[in-house]
């Protein structure tokens, strides 16, 4: 679940990147002026917003455009495979949504906003564009950073993986793809025995 | 407003407080012998199988099963850091339930804690007010106790010995398996008596390699003792053989029945006899006395939902309203006979309160399995349990008394699996190919009847019906501790003598109250001084109040208590019909 401090959004930007970058590897560097940075970041958002159509859709806690973000972050985390189909396919960022919209405290809501916008930071420092815009490698590259440092649990990107994952995971082993075309589930009907280990006998002594 | 039916002008034989595993066995027992009953619960009657809903899939779900918004369960970080009455700090959830009030299907069951206060000492009390208490929703492991529980202190000096021999007992320990069903498999165990058996259900591979492994170390892997009927019973109607539905894993009941409740074993039975007479929404503040012959006269109760008072008669009561329940009862019961509580001469109420404690234990996986196709494994009441191993023939330098532990394995809905490090397409072959080879289990340990791990009443907190909470005083000791240090030890070991790779062992202790087996706060004893209630379950000081829970324990064993429960009750309330008949009550 996610942490129970409250993501401080007033923490200053370049510090994060100092921080994460110290902590983090190289990944993060070189760092850019931190007033240039930020103009960036806020063109990239209201390009997005206005490529969108965008603003907030009734009865959604994601844009469209965050929801494509949240997309692919979780097909990301459970891809499809030539097994079964993966995040998107069991429309794990729908799931997500609901979560968000019925159920999250200030705390969690604030945690996935600044998550993505932090994500989408790293992928323009890491490899000079947006999550969405990177390829499938380099999408992997930058969520295995976060992964392998999972236990910082200090940084606010970090909090939000585990989060994106926790959530992910959830909503994809509860899908209909997840518990019947992935773990092929065989309960949850009625049986005639429970068979039990083959090598073990009469089930009574 | 009051159930037309019910009479409330009317002197019942008998009047039980509560309806779970006791009071529906007081029920059942006392309509048996023709005696006019009156059963009182403190909540509604739920319409259970809509609750339950065993079947329903997750996506099928408004939540995925998860609680709806603006509800709330507590974790363990939050018992620990937080403090009773807890509310505080939890101000947006408008529904605040006990950690096992975190499903769906489980909401509706548990108390809600602001409506339930209680003040002291941190404690995870799950308390089910309604019909069935939580019987509803019960773990299933039916075990008995032995002589080397009932006389523990003739072994170890501590403590003191229960007024009974298994001998007195196991009578009706074969009544409760015939009336309600009982799985499992006989083992000729001397601290694990057999009870009679219905149809086993299997042990999977990975159960299997753990039980033939510590075979070789001399210790025991037995079939899951569920208090579930395999073959059906022929005598009731209302409840359903297992049939292997799955995923009886998930925490909740069984909507069919075939897992013993209540309601359908016990209460609904009793009511065709025409002898029981139930009113749910009856929430008992008090047992009244007369103060002319010092006997209990009936009970004072509030209706839960229209906040009436109502006073009704009897002549006996029969208090089944769970361990801390009842004790708060009996404390509640002020009088001039009785200034510190009815039954209470001893001083003992509330008092001696016992359980088990649990956290440690271990998760692993038997690498056989791994890829493996899917089993299905989850089609059964439960997996195995390994059973006590500490203080039998030996003497454990570090701590008295001993611990058992559940556990299952294979394949689950949510498979266990899903919290492995990493992601991407190796995080989900991995899940898929590992999701059969799971196998964990955790220890339920004796804690120690103690004195000074008691309850009373808050001089201040008050429920929403305006009656004094309980306060508690009630932490675990030093032999727990040390136990709980062993329980990981050994689970460690014993999953490494297995030949499992070992993915998670925890040597966390859980809150006070985890295992909701609750024991001991109105003992039975032979000396009035030291203990509540004689070995028939009878208060030593009112001939006519009966104490038939978990309240009555002498100690808790490490055996899952419910099936004790019964058994005792069956026998007190037989000997209750026979000295009211006899006009000795």
């Amino acid at each position: 679940m996610s942490a129970n401090d409250p993501i401080d959004l007033k923490q200053d930007r370049r510090q994060w990147l100092k921080t994460s970058a110290t902590v983090l590897g190289a990944s993060l560097i070189p760092l850019p002026p931190a007033t240039a940075e930020i103009a960036q970041a806020d063109a990239r958002r209201g390009k997005i917003a206005a490529q969108m159509g965008e603003a907030k859709v009734a009865g959604r806690f994601f844009t469209p455009a965050q929801h494509i973000m949240v997309e692919e972050l979780s097909e990301t985390i459970i891809p499809a495979d030539s097994h079964s189909g993966g995040a998107k396919a069991a429309k794990v960022a729908d799931y997500i949504d609901q979560v968000l919209r019925e159920s999250a405290d200030g705390s969690q809501r604030s945690l996935w906003l600044e998550g993505l916008r932090l994500i989408d930071v790293m992928s323009q420092h890491s490899h000079g564009k947006n999550f969405v815009d990177s390829s499938s490698e380099e999408r992997i590259a930058l969520l295995t950073v976060l992964s392998d440092h999972d236990h910082l649990t200090e940084l606010p990107e970090v909090r939000f993986f585990k989060e994106l994952k926790h959530l992910t995971v959830t909503g994809y082993y509860t899908s209909k793809i997840g518990i019947h075309d992935e773990l092929e589930y065989k309960g949850n009907r009625v049986l005639q025995e429970y068979v039990g280990c083959d090598d073990q006998g009469p089930a009574s002594k | 407003m009051a159930d037309p039916e019910v009479n409330l002008t009317k002197n019942y034989d008998a009047v039980i407080i509560g309806s779970g595993a006791a009071g529906g066995m007081a029920a059942h027992v006392l309509t048996s012998h023709g005696l006019q009953v009156l059963l009182l619960e403190a909540g509604k009657k739920l319409p259970i199988e809509q609750e339950l809903r065993s079947m329903e899939w997750p996506y099928d779900n408004a939540q995925r099963g998860a609680l709806p918004p603006n509800s709330h369960s507590l974790s363990f970080n939050e018992y620990t850091i937080r403090n009773p009455p807890y509310g505080a700090g939890f101000e947006k959830a408008k529904k605040l339930y006990s950690y096992i009030g975190d499903t769906d299907y489980v909401k509706n069951i548990v108390v809600d804690e602001r409506e339930n206060p209680f003040s002291g000492t941190n404690y995870a009390w799950v308390r089910a007010r309604c019909l069935g208490g939580k019987t509803n929703i019960w773990g299933r492991l039916a075990l008995r106790l032995s002589d080397y529980d009932f006389k523990a202190k003739d072994r170890d000096g501590y403590g003191e010995n229960w007024p009974i021999s298994y001998s007195d007992i196991a009578p009706y320990y074969d009544k409760v398996d015939l009336y309600l069903g009982i799985t499992g498999v006989k083992e000729n165990l001397p601290y694990l008596p057999d009870s009679i058996f219905q149809r086993p259900t299997k042990l999977n591979c990975a159960e299997l390699t753990l039980k033939q492994s510590l075979q070789k170390m001399g210790r025991v892997v037995t079939q899951y003792r569920a208090g579930v009927t395999s073959d059906g019973l022929k005598h009731n109607k209302y409840r359903s053989r297992c049939y292997g539905r799955g995923a009886c894993e998930r925490k909740g009941g069984c909507d069919i029945h075939a897992a013993f409740d209540s309601p359908t074993g016990l209460i609904y039975p009793a009511m065709d006899t025409g002898n029981l007479t139930l009113r749910t929404n009856s929430t008992v503040r008090e047992i009244t006395v007369d103060s002319n012959t010092g006997k209990a006269s009936g009970v004072h109760f509030t209706d839960s939902q229209t906040m009436k008072d109502y006073h009704v008669k009897a002549k006996v009561v029969v208090v089944a309203a769970s361990t801390l329940e009842s004790a708060r009862l009996l404390l509640l019961s002020k009088s001039h006979l009785y200034p510190n509580g009815i039954g209470n001469s001893s001083g003992h109420v509330g008092h001696n309160f016992c359980e088990h404690v649990m956290g440690p234990g271990v998760a692993g996986r038997a690498k056989d399995l791994v890829g493996k196709p899917p089993t299905l494994d989850d089609g059964r009441p439960g997996g195995f349990y390994l059973t006590r191993f500490r203080n039998l023939a030996e003497k454990h330098p570090k701590f008295i008394r001993g611990y058992g532990f559940e556990g299952g394995s294979g394949s689950t809905m949510f498979p266990r699996g899903a919290d492995v490090h990493g992601f991407g397409a190796s995080f989900k072959e991995e899940v898929r190919r590992n999701q059969g080879a799971y196998i964990g289990m955790g220890a339920f340990g004796e804690v120690l009847s103690r004195y000074e791990n008691y309850v009373d009443l808050d001089p201040v907190v008050k429920d929403k019906w305006g009656v004094p909470a309980l306060r508690f005083h009630y932490k675990f000791g030093e032999n727990e501790h040390r136990m709980a240090e062993d329980m990981k030890e050994t689970a460690q070991e014993m999953f490494e003598a297995a030949g499992f790779e070992i993915m998670h062992v925890s040597d966390r202790v859980l809150t006070e109250g985890w295992s909701i087996h609750e024991l001991g706060t109105a003992r039975m004893g032979n000396d009035p001084k030291i203990s509540v209630l004689n070995q028939f379950e009878q208060s030593h000081d009112v001939k006519n109040l009966f104490v038939v829970d978990g309240s009555a324990f002498v100690n808790a064993s490490c055996q899952n208590p419910t099936w004790t429960i019964m058994s005792l009750c069956w026998r007190s309330c037989d000997y209750l019909a026979d000295e009211l008949k006899k006009g000795n009550l």
